[in-house]
């Protein structure tokens, strides 16, 4: 189970591949990663498929787009080959469909590891681990584990200021001017009551004797096992195989340089 | 009247000569001279704004060293100068539990805020299972061990601010307004909880309160604090209240219940039946398929005053929303004078209702409190808006602020000036959602005062509290919400006599329907 897997790992860990696919600009090696990481996926993430779907599908539209801006819009350095149609008045050619493929294809990588990360990774973990393993102050983590529980109080807030406004009958906001007025309206009361609980919060913090130092005991002892380093292999290796294979035949293309 | 110790126990906490103030500002806390000694309880009082809990933020240590302020004197516990305590030390000595339940954790379950203290403390993993369990227990909160703390009711989460004090093994604990916002049910739960920590840990407890009437059985000496920060008197509750009256009276400190036995409660307020002014039909809600109320039926008339009482999440702002038309109902139907409420257009609507939220600052949208005060009736078009501005100000002691942003004000003023910029134009129906939770008295006491008032001009008032008092004094009629559906629909004596509905609903009884049995509580 992904979910089990040290989180700073787990980000390191996909991270990798996100930044090295960034530089292929062919279309075999960004489908055949995506593929195994879909299959890795399915078979070993333990995210129901249905919820994964969910996610996903909508960013393959916005993969779509890119694809498409790409492909009209392409740099001189990539756009050769055959022309192959035109709309409006742009020439489409041969080069730029491979560019807005690949470009598609990388866009789903990331989006595919970026979900693998997101939907097995507990929030608090993630920032005990930063702290326990990348020596994160301590300061910073619990400042921002504080700061989660704003967020649902913060929106709940948001949607009574609505209601009070509209009780003292504002109206809805028409044009800019009248749109930047009504944001400095809620955000003063907004911000005063955010200011006041976080003054709060830190008062009990430190009335709980958090001191900021990294002299602590951990409760949640986070650390990084051959499991871990396993999952790092497997995704890593999977990767420099999918570039090496892509190099063997000839497809690898590092910034439009073909170097297979 | 600085009296000897009670008891010749040991001392815990002396205060010697002790001052503080902001930086460039006035003293809150004024040449104090006190001790605390183990195993007592003491009760703070003092108006609003009389520096009582910098007092405890003073006591366990994070003042000065948090902000920029400056002390005079000195503060020892057990004869240990509190400066010289390594940093985090004090904390675990002295702890406090805070008014706002909403912001006093950083984690987001329960099981992990409490690891969080014993990490700070930097107590072995091994052993952090047991306390922690042990801690839940003597709680009573076991089974919320992995609950998420957001989840949790006001009380509950109160209860686990408490736990996590209890975990530094506190030779003093502090309670700086702790039960302020909390339903009167949860609130005398939690002092009885106090009760139980104090007989088995022996620790002393510091109560800091504007409304200590659940404490007055603990409470062993009183301090009060006046305005100015200084210490006005030490004395035993009985000398304070009973020949030290006269001095709380002129502090504007709130006298407990038990020793208010001349209270004239002018009760039930005159029936007033006017015609039908808002009738519900078959209504019900619901959120993300969770049914909040169910078939409500229900008829206000004109000149009413109705409480709307129940438990937390029983569907009473609910209910209010929906009557101001803030939401709109699932299925059946609202009508307001006849007319159904979705047909009023909304500027007439607005005009002649008003509603005010339990936060004052969220109703402010202007910056300064005559524009505030004014924006209605520009709204409305209306002449001499100068003349009637500088009334509504008057009539609520406002006027020396006209100018002032609505936000500098202090608390009480907020709320006076939240119900003045409903009354632009003198409203058919005012709607209030919990307006005195978390009020000192005296806001509360000004605030049904200026109700009472409106009532009397034939404004309907329907009010959703929690407050048993209020509406023992002051409602006709009262509306029980129990699950989402109306429990009880009659007088609030009728309601009293019903034990079995007021504890299914968790309800307290007021304080004179309670005096006759051993500890006032529904039982």
């Amino acid at each position: 189970m992904v979910s089990s897997i040290n989180p700073s790992l787990k980000g390191i860990t996909v991270l990798i591949p996100g930044v090295l696919l960034s530089f292929s600009f062919d279309i075999y090696t960004p489908l055949v990663f995506l593929i195994f990481m879909m299959l890795f996926t399915f078979l070993f993430s333990g995210i129901p498929l249905k919820k994964w779907l969910l996610f996903f599908t909508p960013f393959i539209i916005v993969a779509l787009g890119f694809a498409w801006m790409t492909m009209l819009y392409t740099s001189e350095s990539f756009a050769g080959g055959e022309h192959l149609f035109s709309i409006w008045r742009f020439d489409v050619t041969t080069g730029a469909v491979m560019t807005g493929i690949s470009l598609a294809l990388r866009s789903l990588c990331f989006i595919t590891l970026s979900l693998l990360f997101i939907l097995t990774t507990d929030s608090t973990k993630f920032m005990l681990s930063l702290m326990q393993q990348l020596k994160m102050p301590p300061k910073l983590t619990y400042g921002i584990l504080a700061g989660y529980r704003f967020l649902p109080a913060f929106r709940h807030e948001f949607h009574i200021l609505k209601q009070a406004h509209r009780i003292r009958g504002v109206g809805r906001a028409r044009g800019i001017k009248d749109r930047l007025e009504q944001m400095r309206r809620y955000a003063i009361p907004l911000m005063a009551n955010a200011i006041r609980k976080a003054e709060r919060v830190a008062n009990a913090m430190e009335s709980k004797g958090f001191t900021g130092s990294h002299n602590r005991t951990h409760y949640h002892y986070m650390k990084i096992n051959k499991k871990d380093w396993m999952f790092f292999s497997v995704i890593n290796g999977a990767l420099v195989l999918t570039f090496v294979s892509s190099y063997f035949l000839g497809y690898l293309n590092i910034f439009g340089i073909r170097v297979g | 009247m600085n009296a000897k110790p009670l008891n010749s126990k040991q001392l815990l906490m002396e205060v010697s000569d002790f001052s503080f103030a902001f930086e460039e500002e006035s003293p809150i806390l004024n040449q104090l001279n006190f001790s605390l000694f183990s195993g007592e309880c003491c009760l703070v009082a003092g108006a609003s704004g009389s520096g009582k809990s910098t007092l405890a933020l003073c006591l366990n240590g994070l003042y000065p060293d948090t902000v920029e302020g400056e002390t005079k004197g000195n503060i020892s516990c057990r004869s240990q100068n509190i400066a010289d305590f390594p940093q985090g030390k004090l904390s675990q000595s002295v702890g406090v539990v805070f008014q706002d339940p909403e912001s006093q954790f950083c984690m987001m379950k329960v099981e992990d805020e409490l690891a969080f203290v014993l990490e700070n403390q930097q107590a072995p993993r091994e052993r952090m299972q047991e306390a922690i369990h042990s801690v839940l227990k003597e709680t009573g909160m076991l089974d919320q061990k992995h609950a998420l703390i957001h989840e949790l009711s006001g009380g509950q989460k109160q209860k686990i601010a408490l736990a996590s004090v209890l975990l530094m093994e506190p030779d003093l604990l502090i309670l700086d307004e702790a039960t302020a916002n909390l339903d009167p049910m949860s609130s005398f739960e939690f002092t009885r909880l106090i009760q139980q920590v104090r007989q088995k840990r022996n620790c002393a407890v510091l109560v800091i309160e504007h409304q200590p009437d659940d404490w007055m059985d603990i409470v062993e000496r009183v301090l009060v604090i006046g305005k100015e920060g200084t210490l006005l008197a030490d004395d035993s509750p009985d000398n304070i209240y009973g020949a030290g009256r006269p001095l709380l009276i002129k502090e504007g400190i709130h006298i407990p219940l038990s020793y208010q036995e001349d209270r004239n409660v002018h009760k039930n307020p005159p029936q007033m039946h006017g015609e039908k002014l808002i009738t519900l039909q078959n209504v019900s809600f619901s959120r993300k398929n969770k049914s909040i109320l169910q078939n409500i039926n229900v008829t206000f008339h004109r000149g009413e005053f109705i409480a709307i009482v129940g438990e937390n999440g029983a569907g009473k702002s609910t209910l209010l929303q929906l009557l101001a038309r803030l939401l709109t109902p699932e299925s059946g139907n609202v009508k307001l004078d006849g007319i159904p409420l979705q047909d009023w257009t909304e500027r007439e609507l607005r005009r002649i209702s008003g509603y005010v939220f339990q936060n004052p600052e969220h109703q402010f949208i202007t910056d300064t409190l005559y524009d505030e005060v004014a924006f209605g009736m520009k709204l409305n078009g209306e002449k001499e808006i100068d003349a009637k501005v500088q009334e509504l100000l008057t009539a609520f002691q406002l006027e020396q602020f006209a100018d002032a942003n609505p936000f500098a004000i202090s608390g009480g003023q907020k709320r006076r000036l939240s119900v003045a910029t409903m009354l632009d134009d003198t409203p058919d129906i005012l709607f209030f959602d919990e307006p005195t939770f978390g009020q000192d008295a005296k806001t509360t006491k000004e605030l049904m005062r200026l109700i009472t008032e409106l009532r009397e001009q034939g404004t309907t008032i329907i009010f959703v509290t929690h407050d048993m008092e209020l509406v023992d004094e002051y409602c006709e009629r009262v509306l029980l919400l129990l699950e989402g559906k109306t429990a009880f629909d009659g007088s609030p004596e009728e309601l009293w006599s019903r034990k079995s509905l007021l504890q299914k609903a968790r309800l307290r009884l007021p304080y004179s329907m309670r005096k006759e049995r051993a500890y006032g509580i529904v039982n």
